[in-house]
């Protein structure tokens, strides 16, 4: 069974550097919420930036790979053998949410999408994005689900 | 330009695709809206869910590996193969195309941010965000109120 995509990251992070990374969540969304209503604005378009760690580890693979077969071509050819590794660890990831390089980058706080979209919609409920959904008078509309996803997608 | 996380991956994917995926999200939230019970089992769905950047990485990383193999054991031409997906691999993450998207698009594979807008939204529907609403309380449990509320998965 492979794990679920959004969770598996943090399914394979050491538990203290979870709390850790939701304490560093916490800490910057408690800075932007005390913000100006526009610089709010601001740190939600921040978080749309924001680099996940799954983005961060691709282009680490990208690189390492590209450097990995330059130097089999070369140098010498068993650095091949290298970028097979590294190839063989980024199946393992996309599969697993494990590689060599999850743990370090995890201790360097980068977040996963899931991590980043908890402080972005916090920041987006503090808005009143979603003032005008939750109102239990109108469940059973239809029209509520549409108006709360153009809610959730408002940048 | 280095194009932003969120947005990446639609800014390379043809309107009529992006419009059939943003149709398809509303068709189910109007539908959730008036199932407001079986919200939960949808979420769990969502974080299950494999998003474009994990299909993009198990191909690329099978192409790769396919192209060292051939290149290790057959002719060292096809070490061009490797070198031409791992630099793909980085246009992607740096731009957002890729020469797959359109492919995995129509398959309907969906990006982190459009399936935490489809979460989101749920959540909204459900009623997570109501304790948030403006002119309710004020300050500073307000803030952690929100912070709660937008937790992405359930424990």
């Amino acid at each position: 069974m492979l794990p679920n995509t959004a969770t598996r990251v943090q399914a394979k992070t050491a538990e203290p550097i979870n709390v850790e990374i939701d304490h560093v969540t916490a800490g910057s969304f408690a800075r932007r919420a005390v913000a100006r209503p526009e610089d709010i604005d601001d740190g939600i378009r921040q978080l749309e930036q924001e680099w996940d760690i799954e983005r961060t580890l691709q282009a680490n693979f990208a690189i390492v790979n590209l450097i990995g077969i330059a130097l089999g071509a070369f140098v010498d050819r068993r650095w091949y053998l290298f970028s097979a590794a590294a190839t063989g660890f980024m199946v393992q990831h996309a599969l697993q949410g494990w590689c060599p390089p999850v743990p370090i980058f995890r201790r360097l706080k980068y977040r996963t999408a899931s991590e980043i979209n908890h402080e972005r919609f916090a920041l987006k409920a503090l808005r009143g994005d979603f003032d005008d959904i939750g109102t239990s008078g109108s469940q059973g509309n239809p029209n509520r689900g549409q108006q709360a996803l153009r809610a959730a997608q408002r940048a | 330009m280095v194009a932003s996380t969120v947005r990446r991956v639609p800014e390379h994917t043809s309107p009529a695709v992006n419009a059939r995926l943003q149709s398809e999200a509303e068709a189910r939230l109007a539908y959730y809206a008036v199932h407001p019970h079986e919200i939960e089992q949808r979420l769990r769905e969502l974080d299950a869910e494999w998003d474009v950047e994990r299909a993009i990485e198990t191909e690329a990383a099978s192409t790769i590996l396919l192209g060292l193999g051939l290149g290790w054991a057959v002719d060292r031409r096809w070490f061009l193969l490797p070198v031409f997906a791992s630099a793909m691999l980085l246009l992607h993450n740096l731009n957002g195309a890729y020469p797959l998207l359109s492919l995995f698009r129509r398959l309907g594979l969906r990006t982190q941010g459009e399936i935490a807008a489809e979460r989101y939204a749920l959540k909204a529907l459900r009623g997570d965000f109501e304790r948030v609403r403006k002119g309710g309380q004020a300050g500073e449990s307000r803030l952690w109120e929100a912070f709660e509320a937008a937790r992405p998965h359930a424990p």
